[in-house]
Formats: C-alpha cells, structure tokens, sequence
C-alpha cells in the first residue's frame, strides 16, 4: 500500500515537473531575443514539444499501471478504470489549481481519440474475438446493438425532451433535435468501458460475448444516430423533410454494411498479402496493424462505421493470417497489439479524469438526474424486451440473471464523451449540460456500477466462465458433438445453426483458405483438432522443459555449458521462487527452445516431426499432472494459462488422493518388473534415458518419487538398467549436446522418416530440442503401445500429484539435490537447457507477473489460452537465449533474421 | 405431404409417441413428414441408404458411423422405423427445464448417446483401437497413423483415471463435465 502511495506520488510529481518545463519554454521560448551567436547546445523544446508531451503521457499512463498493480489489495477492490480515472482527476486538479497550462493541451481531443486511442482497442478485441460465440450468438447480439440501441435513444431522447416541459430543469430549455443528439450519444454501451470490465469479472463467454458484441456492434447505429440527428439539428427542426430521415434510415445500412464490408476487403487483402511474406517475415506485423488501421481510415474517410470495419478486418485476418506468418511474427502482432490497447486504454481513462476538471461544465442537477435514470431505466427495460425476443428463437435462453447482468453492463465511456466534446456549440446551445450530463452518466456506470458488478455477478452466482481446458479429450468430444448434431439436424429437417456453420466451414476451407493460405491445407482434415494437439504437445513439452530446468543439477549443467556455470549456483530460494513464477505463468519460459527449430522451418522440421512426438508422447503424460497441480496449488495468478483453476477442480484432484496408495503401491511392482527385465515398458525407458534430450525430462520425471525413499530406490535400478543404453550414446550425446546448435540439421544424423505431406500441418510444432535417436524411436515404435509405455511414468504423476496439493511448490529445492544424486549423468541435460538460460528467464519472471498482472483482459488468457500466451512472451525470451548459447551457435541466431 | 403425411400417423400413436418423448403434437407431426420425406420408397421404415443420401451426411466425417450407432441401438435389421426415429430423437430436445426432461432427453442420455457413438462393441468401455478409429474418421486418412496414434494415446492419457488404457463411460462423463455437453447436444426442434 505504501508503496503504492508513494508511486502514485512519483507520478503526480513528474507529472508537475512534466508540466513546469512545457510551460516555462513556451513562455521562455517567445521572448527571447538574443544575439546570433553560435551554441553548443541548444535547448530546443519547441521542436519535440508535442511528441515529447505525447510520449510522456503514455510513460506516465504505464508508470500509474505499473504503480496500482503493485498493491493487490488496491486492485482487487477497484476496476483499473476507476483508478485511472482518479488519477486523471487528481492530476487535472493539480494542474487546474495551479494553472500551470491553459487546459486545452490536456483535453481529450477527440480527433486524437477517434484517430489514435480508439482503434488500437477495439482492432485487439476484434483479433482476439472468441469467433464461436459470436457468431453463435450474433443474432441476440444484433437485435441488442441495433434495435434495444434505436430503443434507447428513441425513448432517452423522447423523455428528457419530454421533461422540459416541466420544471424540473430549472427553466432551462432544451430542443427536441439537441436531446436526440445527446440521447444516441448516451444511448451507446461502450466496448472500452465493457472490456475494461467485463474482462476482470470473468461471466461466462456467452455473457460476455453479448454484451461485448453488443457494445461493439451498435456502433454503426450511434454513429448513424449522432450523425443523423446532430446534421438535422444543423438544418434546423422547422427545415425537415421527410426524405431527410428516410435517407437517415438509408444511411444506417450504408454505414454498417459498408463498414463490414470495407473491414473484410482490407482482411481479406492482409491475408493475401502475407502469403507473400515468405522472405521479409519481419515486416509481416507491419503489414497486419497497417491494413487495419487502413480499413479504419478508410471508414472514417467514406464516414462509415469504422469500429466495425477495424472490428471485421481483425476477425478475418485472424482467421488466415496466423497460417500465414512466422510464429514469431504471429507472437509479436499479437503482443503489440496486447500493448497497444492496454496503453490507449489507460491513456484513455486517464484523460477522461483530466479532461472532467475544466471550466467548460454546467451543472443542471435536474437534467443530470434525469439522463442517469433514463439511461437505467431504460437499458434495462430495453435489456428485458429484447432478450425475451431473443429467447424465442435461441437455444441457451438468457435466463433473468442473465438480463440483469447484460443491462447492468450497460456501461457508458469515452466514445460517449468524446462524441460530446465534438458538439458544436453554435448549433446546440445546451453543450456544456451535455458534456457534463455525460460525464455523469460515464462516471456513475464506471465507478458505481463498474465496482459492484463484480460483487453482483459473485452474489447472484451467474454461471462463469467456462474453462475450455485445451484437452485433447474435450476438443475430440466437442468436435464430435458438433458432427453429431449437424447430422442430426439434417436428418430431423430442421436446419438449425450446427448446418449452417458447417456451410460456412465448408465454404471456408474451400474458396478462402485457398486463396488465402500459402498452404492449402488438406481436404477433410481436421485443422482445429491438430491445432488443438499440437498446443497441448507444445504446452507439455514447455512444462516438461520448465520443471526440468527447474530440477537440473548445477554440476550436469555446468559441465556441458561451463560458460554459464556463474549462473548455475543460485541460492535454493530461486527454486522455491521459480517454481511459483513457473505456476504463474507456465509457458514463456520454455519458449525459446521453440524458437531455435521455428528457425528452421526447412525439411529437417518435418523430418523430425514425427521423432518429436514421439518424444512428447512419452513425456507427455508425466508432465501434464505435474504442470497442472503446480497451477492449481497457485490459485491467485488467474489467467496464468489454459488450465482453470476453479474450486471445482480443486476438489476433484482432492478427491484423486484416495486412490494414491493402492495404486502406487501397485504400480511400484509393476515398475519393478519392467525395470529388470529390459523389455517392454523397460525398455523404452532405457530407450529414453538413452536418447539425450527426451532425458532431462526423464530425469524430472523421476524426481516426485524421491520423497519415498522406496520409490526412489526403485528409480535408481531402472536408472541404472537403463544405463548401459545411454552409455553407448553417452559420448557421442555430449558431444552433440556441447556443439549441437538450434539446427538440427547439424545432427542430422537420422534418416529422413517418411513424412506424410500433412506433417506440414505441424508448423508450429513442439521444441524438438527434443531429439531422439532414430534407433530408438524405432524401438518405441515397435514396442510397445504408447499407452503401454505411458502407463510406469503416469504413476510417478500421481505422489508428485500428492506432493504438490499437499505442500507447497516450496518443496522443489528438495527435490533439486535429489535429483542431482542420482542424475549426474551430463547426457541428462539436455544443451541448450542451461540453468544458465532459465536464470535469465527467471529474472524476467516478475516482469511477466506484472505484465499479467497488468493485462487488460486477463481472462482472454482463460479463453484462448496457451498458444498466445506463448507467444507473447516468446519474441523476447529467445534473445537471451540466443545471448547464452551465443559461442555455440552465434551465426545461426545472426542468420535467422 | 404434409397433410398427406398426417393422415397417415394414427392418433394413438401421436399421443403415445408425444407422451413418451414429450414432443408436442405439431413437432411430431413436423418429424413425421421429414421422415416420409426420407422414405423414398414408402415402406415405412428408414435404412442406411435413406440417410446416407443426405448431402450433408454423406460427407461428415462421423456420418456413417453415426447412421451405425443409429440403426445399430435404435433401429433393428438396418432399418429404423418412425417411432425409432422418434425416440432417437428424443434424446436431443431441450432439457434445460425441469418439466421437458422425459427419460430420453437426459443430460446422462445425451453423454451415453456419445460415448456410443466410439463404444461400438457395447462393451461399456473405449478402447485404443475404437479411439483410433474414431479420430481417424474425424482428422482424415492424411495424418500419419503414428500421429493419430499419438493422439489417441494421449487423449485416453487424459480420460483414464484407473490405468486399464480404455475409458470407461464415468471417466468419460466426468471430463465432460465442465463442457456444457446439455445444450451443445440439444437441437431446436421446430414445431
């Protein structure tokens, strides 16, 4: 808290400091006049003012967001939009008392935010729009945004005209046109405001998608609204004709369709322009945030809906483009965009506290009163008319809880007031009532309603969010259930919404991929459900790596990288420390590894494709429990990754423990058997102690048993029935893992595996860093099932399971000299795995903590979760990577580029 | 046809069908002539090839295996006959509220009428090859088997909580459990 304090007084204070010097040189600058002499410095402020003032806003927004996550407790209590807005409050007063600067340099401009704040915003919530739901729920969305907006407007409009005839605001006259102008600015639920609250409430998807959808969509009908009114209110009520509004009622299909369709033109050409962008991958994020800020110019140039066209354009685009790009150009638009909306939106609410504190306010309390009651009242009667309408024909009704929730949502923010700002004055007299009317709206729904939603949505215990765990099982399924119910529909003849998205898919995959895609993907494939694999193969495989690097033995690591041995003694709180970072966010860790193959896209990629799940599926199944508990046990980070930490699965797993004795005991037997005799499943653990990389997770695997001596005695004999395997790779292991470089090209010493042509569907495939012998991999093959040699390391999941929900992630150091006992065989580490590289990774970890912290939509992480949340953070960690391995393999990381 | 097919339902079956799978008398009705619309040759009953001949089954990837669970458990000798076809699907109305829940229409009918839909030798149990068979349908014939055998392993890795490598319906229904398997397995039927 204190700490808190004393940021946001750092704040305040360059602030001020900011403030000063813009002002004394302005001053200064224009009464100076001094001989012609030549300088040696020049003071120039003139010259940078702008942008310097510009630049400064933007560090003073991400310090004051920085600042605030640093107290959990501030945070937790009050949205993030809140507390901006204080701020902007507190630093306008200061400014205003001071009078440090004539307001209008600090105003919410709304050129600025129409042309530069907004559409990195919603360009991020189009890109990242859950696509399912929305279109699954675009008929409720669309009756809400346009009608229950036209509903709202029209009866705002119609009431507060309706009260002017009373008394009740104090004798001051308002038009009909100017009320209509104010009521569809009101009218508007805004997607900013929405995001910014909704996304820290966590209801579920198709709770959020309808209101956010709603948000986003009505749009085009305020735009038209505003527009409409305020040019009929500039011809004057007495000089209307009839054409004039049926040409309004024209020009709302104009704005929204030509606004749809110029996002989509401008989709569908990024896409096809990075199908090009083989050889210039750095440009490609370029090429995506351009084309859609282009759409969005373009829009507001035919002055057509532009939050659609940037909305639209980011949907297609995401579509096709990711197919497209680099992984690492993938990684990076998403992040800047990420970055992006979360510093506009910041800058936003900012300037909305600052911009409130000026002269240009009239406070009419009757008038004010009156727009907030309206605005409720009338949300939410329009909210029960339309989701009632709704009902009729969806398949999820919206139950009353959900309505309350949906109108209660109905929050007012800066495009409101920004629309205000732009009234002109000659034509409607009553500005200043409006501006401040609408400030008032925007700061009751924010403030009032924006920090007890979350306690409503709590207390009325509206269904949440449902986690789509990235299981291959759940995706199977619900692929499953949606050809099931597309079959059906057909048969039973009533053309429900299953067929017609097997249309659309149908019609996707058949024209637009096509087109669109470097890569015609495979007819009658399963694109998603492969995606889907790969994502979990990838995620395991990073745990796998993440606890591994976690639990590697200084000495092994250091013997091989004895370059980075100064990093390799860290105090055994950084393990303790780690552990927890890991929980919190899983993936970024382990995503350099990735990157050294995404550098080698070539034939070698998919050559080793098919070792390389092999190797996951043997790694697969012991890491997952393990990663899962540690994110379990770490219930505070939300929206770390896929994985859902709810209190239901938290008793699910309690209620797993009964189990663990018996089983362990007999699976212990059974390990022992197979540990002696060499075949079966002992077999193929020899194979992987064997093959060099596959082992540090082998390793890991190991180390939850060693808190039962018996079960690391037994780990012991199969170590060493293993052993004669490895050794005979064991020199040759080290010598590639010393030299091996990120391509494997340089130990290419399997033969090249039959790759079917579909193997290209997994691009963006798990680390190979993962190699495996091609002997071996033989052996695994022909031996047994991959569920047969699952099943000995499942078993070592379960006490690890046992371990982690019992005590803390603390109890890793432990484990740590454990491990390093028995495993100090160098080929169990794998090369580039160095501790020296997680150190570095580590002490980039609390930066991330903040970055999640910080992020604006942290349930997107829920939603959407892993491959994104991996990439995010991927463009930056490799370099350290790179900077580590640097001896070994400089010219390849030189080259990559 | 419509009226033509009306006719031909007899009113006691109407009602009895109606109140056993709580349709309502228009649905049935509705059913009953998309369902002699299926019949081509008008003989009563519905085979393999009537309902393969619906474009969009024929070429889903799961439809012939869902026809095979179709005629297999709810129809008899190849053929389904209305009732059949009316208790069939019955199992995927609405059974959100509590007064249109019949014994068909139950979140656990639903949940078994998928695990059918892999557990084709009724054993109460998926195994590794009737898994595979499964994905194979559903990702294509391009994917390397190794792949889809990677897949499969990993996914009864997932489900199998006991360790016997094949998923019984409880394991199944319970990772189901956070899917809100109810309305994704339910259809609006139109009256």
């Amino acid at each position: 808290m204190y700490q808190n304090k004393s940021s946001i007084f750092l704040i305040l204070i360059l602030g001020l400091i900011i403030h000063k010097y813009y002002c004394k040189e302005q001053t200064y600058v224009h009464n100076q006049a001094k001989p012609a002499r030549f300088h040696v410095a020049e003071f120039n402020f003139d010259h940078v003012s702008d942008v310097y003032a510009i630049t400064l806003w933007i560090l003073l927004g991400s310090l004051a967001k920085v600042g605030f996550h640093l107290s959990h407790r501030l945070t937790e209590k009050f949205p993030e939009s809140c507390l901006l807005i204080i701020l902007g409050l507190i630093v306008g007063a200061l400014l205003y008392i001071t009078h440090l600067a004539e307001q209008k340099a600090y105003v919410l401009n709304s050129d600025t935010f129409f042309l530069f704040l907004l559409p990195p915003i919603i360009l991020e919530a189009g890109y990242f729009m859950p696509n399912r739901p929305f279109f699954d729920n675009l008929g409720t969305i669309l009756l809400l945004a346009i009608v229950n907006t036209l509903f709202n407007t029209l009866c705002i409009g119609l009431t507060l005209w309706g009260f002017s005839f009373t008394s009740l605001y104090g004798g001051t006259v308002f038009d009909m046109l100017p009320c209509f102008v104010f009521a569809a600015l009101i009218s508007a639920v805004d997607p900013v405001a929405v995001l910014a609250t909704f996304t820290e409430i966590h209801v579920n998807d198709m709770l959020y998608i309808v209101v956010f959808g709603e948000s986003l969509l009505n749009d085009a009908v305020s735009v038209v609204l505003y527009r409409m009114f305020d040019s009929f209110a500039k011809i004057g009520q007495e000089n209307l004709i009839p054409t004039d509004i049926i040409l309004g009622c024209l020009s709302f299909f104009v704005v929204a369709l030509g606004g749809v369709l110029i996002g989509i033109i401008f989709g569908v050409v990024a896409c096809f322009t990075t199908k090009f962008t083989e050889h210039t991958p750095v440009l490609e994020p370029l090429i995506i945030l351009v084309y859609a800020y282009l759409a969005y110019l373009t829009s507001e140039m035919v002055s057509v809906s532009g939050i659609l066209a940037i909305t639209f354009c980011g949907m297609v685009m995401k579509q096709y483009v990711s197919f497209n790009i680099s992984k690492k150009s993938d990684a990076t638009t998403e992040y800047v965009l990420k970055m992006l909306s979360s510093i506009m939106e910041t800058i936003i609410f900012m300037f909305m506290g600052l911009s409130t504190v000026s002269d240009h306010h009239s406070w009419n309390t009757g008038f004010v009163l009156m727009t907030l009651l309206c605005c409720l009242v009338y949300r939410v009667i329009g909210i029960a008319i339309f989701a009632n309408l709704a009902n009729c024909w969806r398949l999820l009704e919206l139950t009353r809880i959900d309505m309350l929730i949906m109108s209660y949502g109905g929050l007012r923010g800066a495009i409101a007031f920004a629309l205000a700002l732009i009234l002109d004055e000659t034509k409607i007299p009553r500005k200043k009532e409006f501006v401040t009317a609408t400030i008032a709206v925007v700061f009751f729904t924010v403030f009032v309603q924006g920090i007890t939603i979350g306690p409503l949505v709590k207390c009325l215990n509206v269904r949440r969010k449902q986690i789509e765990e990235p299981t291959m099982s759940a995706k199977l399924t619900n692929r499953m259930m949606d050809h099931v119910m597309t079959c059906l529909e057909e048969i039973s003849g009533s053309g429900g919404s299953n067929s017609l998205r097997d249309k659309c898919r149908n019609l996707d995959r058949n024209y637009f991929k096509r087109w669109l895609l470097r890569e015609t993907p495979q007819e009658k494939m399963d694109i998603k459900l492969l995606q889907t694999f790969k994502k979990i193969n990838m995620q395991s495989a990073m745990k796998v790596h993440d606890t591994s690097k976690g639990l590697v033995p200084a000495p092994s690591s250091s013997a091989i990288h004895t370059s980075a041995s100064g990093t390799n003694l860290r105090p055994e709180s950084t393990f303790a420390n780690f552990s927890q970072i890991l929980a919190a966010n899983l993936p970024e860790q382990t995503v350099p590894d990735l990157m050294f193959f995404e550098n080698h896209h070539g034939a070698e990629q998919y050559r080793d494709d098919a070792q390389m799940h092999h190797f996951l599926d043997t790694n697969l199944y012991r890491a997952r429990p393990r990663a899962t508990i540690h994110l379990r046990s770490q219930d505070e980070s939300a929206g770390t990754d896929g994985v859902a930490h709810n209190r239901f699965e938290k008793s699910y797993h309690h209620r797993n423990h009964i189990y663990i004795p018996s089983r362990l005991d007999k699976e212990q037997i059974h390990g022992r058997k197979a540990g002696k005799t060499s075949g079966g499943t002992g077999r193929s653990t020899a194979s992987k102690a064997g093959s060099s990389n596959i082992t540090h997770s082998h390793t890991h695997s190991h180390s939850p048993k060693h808190h039962t001596s018996s079960v690391s005695k037994q780990q012991n004999e199969k170590l060493r029935s293993a052993s004669p395997v490895s050794d005979q790779k064991q020199q040759q292991q080290q010598q590639q893992s010393k030299t091996r470089s990120k391509s494997p090209s340089l130990s290419s010493d399997q033969p090249i595996r039959p790759s079917s042509p579909t193997a290209e569907m997994y691009r963006p495939s798990p680390p190979i860093s993962i190699r495996i012998d091609n002997d071996d991999d033989n052996e695994i093959l022909d031996g047994t099932t991959a569920a047969e040699r699952i099943c000995p390391w499942r078993r070592s999941s379960i006490p690890d399971a046992a371990r982690s929900t019992s005590t803390s992630p603390v109890n890793d150091p432990s484990n740590t000299t454990q491990t390093a006992s028995n495993t100090n065989d160098p080929n169990l580490h794998p090369g580039p795995l160095t501790s020296a590289n997680y150190s570095g990774t580590y002490h980039k970890s609390p930066e991330y903590l903040g970055e999640y912290a910080t992020t604006t939509k942290p349930e997107e992480h829920l939603s959407r979760p892993n491959i994104r949340d991996l990439f995010n953070n991927q463009s930056r960690i490799p370099d350290e990577k790179q900077e580590n391995d640097m001896e070994t393999n400089s010219d390849e990381s030189t080259t990559q580029l | 046809m419509g009226s033509n097919a009306s006719i031909m339902l007899q009113q006691e079956d109407l009602q009895n069908i109606c109140q056993q799978t709580g349709f309502t008398g228009k649905q049935v009705q509705r059913l009953y002539s998309r369902f002699k619309l299926l019949d081509k040759r008008d003989c009563g009953y519905l085979t393999r090839e009537d309902l393969l001949i619906i474009p969009e089954v024929n070429i889903n990837p799961l439809g012939e295996r869902l026809i095979d669970v179709i005629m297999e458990d709810y129809g008899e000798n190849n053929q389904i006959n209305f009732k059949q076809f009316m208790y069939l699907l019955a199992k995927f109305r609405q059974g959100k509220i509590k007064s249109s829940i019949t014994n068909y229409n139950t979140r656990e009918s639903k949940l078994r009428f998928l695990f059918d839909m892999y557990d084709r030798n009724h054993d109460m149990k998926i195994d590794r090859t009737e898994l595979l068979d499964v994905l194979k349908m559903m990702v294509g014939g391009n994917i390397h088997e190794d792949q889809i055998a990677t897949i499969a392993d990993h996914t009864i890795g997932e489900l199998d909580k006991d360790g016997d490598k094949s998923i019984t319906f409880e394991e199944f229904c319970k990772t189901l459990e956070r899917i809100d398997a109810d309305d994704k397995m339910s259809m609006k039927f139109l009256s």
